[in-house]
C-alpha cells in the first residue's frame, strides 16, 4: 500500500477509476536490470510506473492499471562531480538531501532543489518539474538539468542533452549509441530536433515517455547564506514588498505563509508578531558584500511596506522549516492538496477567493516565488480520511482550486494524474502536440505510466459498473413513464421476434437496454471523462449536505 | 475496525494518518538499512498499524516481533517531515504488544528482572557495589552522603565489569575537581527506561521515583549520569520532576565541560592521539548535547579530534538501544559494525562516546570485524588525561 500512494490519501471512490495497488514492486539496482524489466513488461503488456519516493501529491507515481512499480531508490550513486564544468552527475534514485550533503562538504550547492529534499529523489523531481528552493533566482528545476540518461518504453537506452560521465568506464556506450540513433530517426520523422537538444521533451512528463536513470545537474558555489524573514498584517503589503524585493535584488529563495498557515504552526504560538500574520521568508546566497547591501534593501522595503523584519533566530527558524512544510498535516491529519501557478500580483485576490470558496474547510496557504513573476500558491486543505463520506465528497475542492487558477490567469501547479485535463494548457499547444506524437511513437501500447498526463481508459470498479447500469436503467424507465415516447417500434419488434410467445412489457426492456448502454459507457470512458462527470457530482452532493 | 486500546489511551491514534509516507524515516532507519524490507522500516510499520486499525490486518505475533526490531534511536523522529514523535509511538505500540501477551521472551525476562531485582540483568543490589574495588579510598563515605551532586551510574555501568572503569573514572574526576558528591550505592535501582522499551509505560514513574526519593533526601541539586537514556526517561516519565525544577540532570560530558569552564581540571599533553567522537542517539538527538564532548576533547592537549560522518544529530545508532541487542543480537551487531566502519574510515585510532550501551556494542563489533580501535567513554578519556596533582594539576583551585 505504501508504494501505491503518494503524500495524499485517496478516498475509496477514487479506486473506482484507478487501481488501488500495484501488482509487484520492483527495485532495479542498475540500468541493465531495469532494461530487462521493461522488456519483460513489454512482452507481457504489463504497465510500468516509475517511482522515486512518492513525495508529490499529483498522482504521478501511483498505479492506474496495476502492474509494476519501478522504485528507483536502489540507484543512488554519485557518478561524477566536475567543478570546472560546475556539474554533477547522479543516478536518479539519490535523494536531493544526500546530494546536497555531498556538495556541501565540497563547498558547492544546487541552484534549485525541492522543499521535500530530504526524501525526494532527483529523478522524481526532474520527471515532474516544478519550483523549489532557489527558484526565486534560478527558476524551474528543469532549467538546471544539463542532460539525462533514460530508458524508453521499448527498452532502448538514450542520452539526451549533455550528460557528464567518466567515458573510460562507460559500459553502456554501445547500447546508448544504438538507442540515440533510433531516437534520432523517430524525432526527425516527427519533425523534431536531435536527442542532444530534446532533453526538455522527456523531463517534466512524469515518466510517461521514459524512465530517467541518470541526471547531470548544474551546481553553484556555496557562497554566504543569509536567511531573512518579515511579518505583515496584510497580504497586499506582503506582495508589494515581495515585488519590490524581486525587482531590486536577486534573492535565492522567497516564500510566503498566509495568516491561516502561521496560525496553525505550533512553534509560532509564543510569537505574536508572527502567529496569525503573513510572513515573507527567504534567503540570500551571494558574496558577503552583495549580501550586506541586499539585506539593507530588504529592511528598507519591509519598513516602507508596513512590515516588520524578524530577528536572525526567527529567520533561521523559517529557513530550517522550508524542508518541513508537511508539518501542517497534523491539523488534518489528512490532506487534500491543491496548488496553482499564478501571477504574483494576483495573489491577494486568489487568497481572498480561496478563503471564501473554502470557508467551511480547514485550510493553510503558502507559496513560493519564482524568478518569472509567478508564484506557486499551495493550498493545504486539511481533512480527516477516517470520516469516509465527508472526505470523499470533499475531494472536489482540489479540482475547484485548479479551476480557480484558470480564472485568475494561472495554471494548476502540476499535471500528474489528477490535472491531466489541463495538460494542453500546462505544456502549451505545440509542446503538448509534440509530446502526444512522441508518446504514440515510443509507447504505442501505452505501458509506461499509463493514464498520466495524456489520459486514457480507466480501470473501472464493479460498483461503478453497477451504478452505470442502474442509472441507465432507472433513467430510461422513468423517462418511459413520464414522457410519452412512442414504443410501437419495440412492440412490433417483439411481435415479430421469437420472444412473442412470452409477454414482456416494453418499458423494462427499454430500461435494460439503457442500463446496458450505461454499463458500456462506464466501461469505456476515459479518465478525464470520469473526472468531468464525478467532480460536479461531488460538488452538488457537498452543497446539498452542507445545507 | 480494530480498536488498539493503548494507542488510543496514550493519544497516538492520529499518528498513522498524519504520516505523509515521504520515507524520510525509512532512509535513516538502521534496521531497514540492514533488512531492506519496507515492513521493517518505520513507515512500513506505521502503515501496518493503520491497516490494523482499519481492520485490514491482524495484530499477530509476526508484527509484534517487528515492533521490537527497532533501536528507539530517535532518528526517525528527528527527520519526520510531519513531526510525528515516532519513538513515543513505538513505545506505545510495544505496550499494545504487551497488552496482547505477544512479548518476545527476552523482553519478558527484562520486565521480570527489573521488577524483581531492580536491574536488567537479574543480578541484585549488592552487585552494584562491585565496581568500587580499587577505588575504595575515593568512594569511602560517599554512599548516601548528603551532597549537592549525585552520580547515578545506571545498570550497565554498575553491573557490567567491562564498564566499571567508567564509574571509577567519574569518581576520579569528581575527586580531582574537589566536588562533594554522593553515590546511591546498593540503593540505586534501574532508572525505568527498559520498562518503556519493554512496553510497561505504567511503572516507569515508580522506578524513577524510587531513586529520586533518595536523591531528594540527600539534598542533591545536580545528578550526573553515565547513561543518557536514564536522563531521557526521568525527564519524560517522572511525575515529580515535571513539577520540581530544582534538580538538574546532566550527562557526563555536560558535567565535565562545566568543570573545565570552572577551571577545576587540568590536562597533560597526550602523545599524538587521534580520536573521533560517536554521538549516542539520545544525547545528540534528544538532549542536544553534541558540543560539550567536542569542547572537552579540544581541551586535551595533543589530542587531535576528527569528525565521523554522519555525526552530531545525524549520528547513526550503535544498534544496542531499545532492547534490540537482546531481541535480535545478530541484527544489533550488524548495525554496530556499520557504525564502527564510519569510525574506521577516519584517521582516528580511538573512538570516544558517552553511553555504556554504545561501548558494549562497539566492543562486540570490534571482535566480529577485527577492527583495531580503542573504544572509551569520554569519562575514561578525561580521567586518563588529567595532569597528576603533584605536577601542579590542582594549582588553580
Amino acid at each position: 500500500m505504501i508504494y501505491s500512494k503518494d503524500v495524499t490519501s485517496l478516498p475509496d471512490i477514487a479506486h473506482q477509476i484507478v487501481s488501488p495497488r500495484f501488482d509487484i514492486i520492483t527495485q532495479p539496482v542498475d540500468v541493465l536490470s531495469l532494461q530487462n524489466l521493461i522488456w519483460y513488461a513489454l512482452d507481457n503488456g504489463i504497465p510500468i510506473v516509475p517511482r522515486g519516493h512518492g513525495t508529490s501529491g499529483w498522482g504521478g507515481a501511483i498505479p492506474t492499471r496495476g502492474g509494476f512499480c519501478v522504485a528507483l531508490s536502489g540507484m543512488t550513486e554519485i557518478l561524477v562531480f566536475n567543478e570546472f564544468e560546475s556539474a554533477v552527475t547522479v543516478e536518479a534514485g539519490i535523494t536531493w538531501g544526500t546530494l546536497l550533503t555531498f556538495l556541501d562538504r565540497l563547498g558547492y550547492t544546487l541552484p534549485v532543489y525541492p522543499s521535500s529534499a530530504t526524501a525526494a529523489t532527483v529523478g522524481g523531481f526532474i520527471a515532474s518539474g516544478g519550483l523549489g528552493i532557489g527558484s526565486t533566482r534560478y527558476g524551474d528545476i528543469l532549467t538546471q538539468v544539463h542532460g539525462i540518461e533514460a530508458i524508453l518504453p521499448n527498452g532502448k537506452i538514450v542520452r539526451l542533452g549533455r550528460l557528464l560521465l567518466d567515458s573510460e568506464n562507460d559500459t553502456l556506450k554501445e547500447k546508448v549509441e544504438e538507442g540515440n540513433a533510433w531516437l534520432s530517426k523517430q524525432l526527425s520523422s516527427a519533425g523534431l530536433g536531435t536527442p542532444e537538444k530534446k532533453t526538455k521533451l522527456f523531463t517534466g512528463t512524469y515518466g510517461t515517455l521514459c524512465i530517467i536513470t541518470k541526471v547531470t545537474l548544474k551546481t553553484i558555489p556555496k557562497l554566504q547564506l543569509i536567511p531573512f524573514a518579515c511579518s505583515f498584517n496584510s497580504i497586499t503589503d506582503l506582495v508589494k514588498a515581495a515585488t519590490r524585493i524581486l525587482s531590486e535584488i536577486k534573492p535565492h529563495f522567497l516564500r510566503f505563509l498566509a495568516d491561516n498557515y502561521t496560525s496553525k504552526l505550533v512553534a509560532l504560538n509564543e510569537y505574536e508578531n508572527e502567529c496569525g500574520k503573513y510572513v515573507l521568508s527567504g534567503a540570500l546566497l551571494d558574496t558577503i558584500y552583495q549580501n550586506e547591501d541586499d539585506i539593507e534593501i530588504i529592511k528598507t522595503v519591509t519598513a516602507e511596506e508596513n512590515g516588520e523584519v524578524l530577528d536572525d533566530r526567527r529567520a533561521w527558524f523559517y529557513w530550517d522549516e522550508r524542508l518541513y512544510t508537511l508539518r501542517i498535516k497534523r491539523h488534518g491529519p489528512s490532506i487534500v492538496p491543491a496548488e496553482m501557478l499564478a501571477p504574483l500580483d494576483m495573489v491577494p485576490q486568489i487568497l481572498e477567493k480561496t478563503k471564501s470558496e473554502l470557508r467551511n474547510s480547514k485550510v493553510a496557504i503558502e507559496g513560493m516565488l519564482s524568478n518569472d513573476g509567478t508564484t506557486s500558491v499551495m493550498v493545504w486543505i486539511l481533512d480527516d480520511e477516517r470520516k469516509k463520506f465527508s472526505f470523499t465528497i470533499g475531494w472536489y475542492r482540489s479540482f475547484q482550486i485548479a479551476s480557480l487558477a484558470e480564472r485568475f490567469g494561472g495554471l494548476p501547479y502540476a499535471v500528474g494524474l489528477w490535472n491531466g485535463r489541463h495538460a494542453k494548457k500546462f505544456y502549451g499547444d505545440k509542446s503538448y502536440k509534440d509530446l502526444k506524437v512522441m508518446k504514440k511513437k515510443l509507447d504505442p501500447t501505452d505501458i509506461m505510466n499509463p493514464v498520466k498526463v495524456f489520459g486514457g481508459r480507466v480501470t473501472i470498479g464493479r460498483e461503478s459498473m453497477v451504478a452505470g447500469f442502474l442509472i441507465g436503467f432507472i433513467g430510461a424507465f422513468m423517462a418511459g413513464l413520464m414522457i410519452p415516447i412512442g414504443l410501437d417500434w419495440l412492440s412490433q419488434f417483439m411481435d415479430v421476434s421469437l420472444l412473442q410467445s412470452i409477454y414482456i412489457p416494453p418499458l423494462p426492456i427499454l430500461g435494460l437496454l439503457a442500463g446496458l448502454v450505461g454499463l458500456l459507457v462506464t466501461r469505456f470512458m476515459t479518465f478525464n471523462q470520469a473526472l468531468a462527470m464525478g467532480i460536479p457530482l461531488l460538488r452538488i452532493l457537498s452543497k446539498i449536505l452542507r445545507r | 475496525m480494530t480498536k488498539l486500546d493503548l494507542i488510543e489511551k496514550y493519544g497516538q491514534e492520529d499518528e498513522p494518518y498524519v504520516c505523509a509516507s515521504c520515507g524520510n524515516c525509512t532512509l535513516v532507519c538502521p534496521v531497514f538499512h540492514e533488512l531492506k524490507w519496507e515492513s521493517y522500516g518505520p513507515r512500513g510499520k506505521l502503515h501496518v498499524v493503520k491497516s490494523i486499525m482499519e481492520g485490514e490486518s491482524e495484530f499477530g505475533k509476526d508484527f509484534a516481533h517487528k515492533i521490537f526490531l527497532c533501536n528507539l534511536c530517535e532518528h526517525c523522529t528527528s527527520v519526520c517531515t510531519t513531526g510525528i514523535s515516532l519513538d513515543r509511538f513505538w513505545e506505545v505500540a510495544r505496550a499494545e504488544v504487551r497488552e496482547r501477551g505477544l512479548l518476545p521472551t527476552p523482553v519478558k525476562f527484562v520486565l521480570k528482572s527489573v521488577k524483581e531485582r531492580g536491574d536488567i540483568m537479574w543480578m541484585g543490589s549488592a552487585d552494584r557495589l562491585l565496581w568500587m574495588e580499587d577505588v575504595e579510598e575515593l568512594v569511602k563515605g560517599r554512599v548516601l552522603k548528603k551532597a549537592k551532586v549525585a552520580y547515578f551510574l545506571g545498570c550497565n555501568v554498575s553491573l557490567k565489569s567491562q564498564l566499571h572503569d567508567v564509574a571509577k573514572s567519574m569518581v576520579k574526576i569528581m575527586d580531582y575537581a574537589g566536588i562533594d558528591y554522593t553515590l546511591l550505592g546498593d540503593k540505586e535501582v534501574c532508572c525505568g527506561a527498559p520498562l518503556g522499551w519493554a512496553g510497561n509505560l505504567k511503572d516507569i514513574n515508580e522506578m524513577a521515583e524510587k531513586n529520586l526519593e533518595i536523591i531528594r533526601e540527600l539534598g542533591v541539586e545536580t545528578v550526573v549520569f553515565s547513561c543518557p537514556s536514564c536522563i531521557l526517561t526521568w525527564s519524560e516519565y517522572s511525575e515529580s520532576l515535571k513539577e520540581d525544577h530544582n534538580i538538574e540532570l546532566l550527562t557526563a560530558s555536560q558535567f565535565i565541560s562545566r568543570l573545565i569552564r570552572e577551571n577545576r581540571l587540568s590536562f597533560e599533553e597526550q602523545p599524538m592521539l587521534t580520536a573521533t567522537f560517536h554521538d549516542p542517539c539520545i544525547s545528540a538527538r534528544v538532549l542536544k548535547s553534541t558540543e560539550e564532548p567536542r569542547e572537552i576533547m579540544d581541551e586535551i592537549p595533543g589530542l587531535y579530534h576528527v569528525e565521523m560522518n554522519p555525526s552530531r544529530q545525524s549520528t547513526r545508532c550503535c544498534g544496542s538501544h531499545g532492547l534490540l541487542d537482546i531481541v535480535d543480537p545478530v541484527l544489533a551487531s550488524k548495525i554496530a559494525e556499520n557504525r564502527l566502519r564510519d569510525a574506521t574510515v577516519t584517521p582516528a585510532t580511538q573512538l570516544v562516546t558517552e553511553c555504556p550501551r554504545c561501548i558494549l556494542a562497539f566492543d562486540l563489533a570490534k571482535f566480529t570485524t577485527n577492527y583495531e580501535m580503542k573504544v572509551q567513554d569520554i569519562t575514561q578519556l578525561v580521567a586518563e588525561s588529567l595532569l597528576p596533582k603533584e605536577e601542579g594539576g590542582d594549582k588553580d583551585r
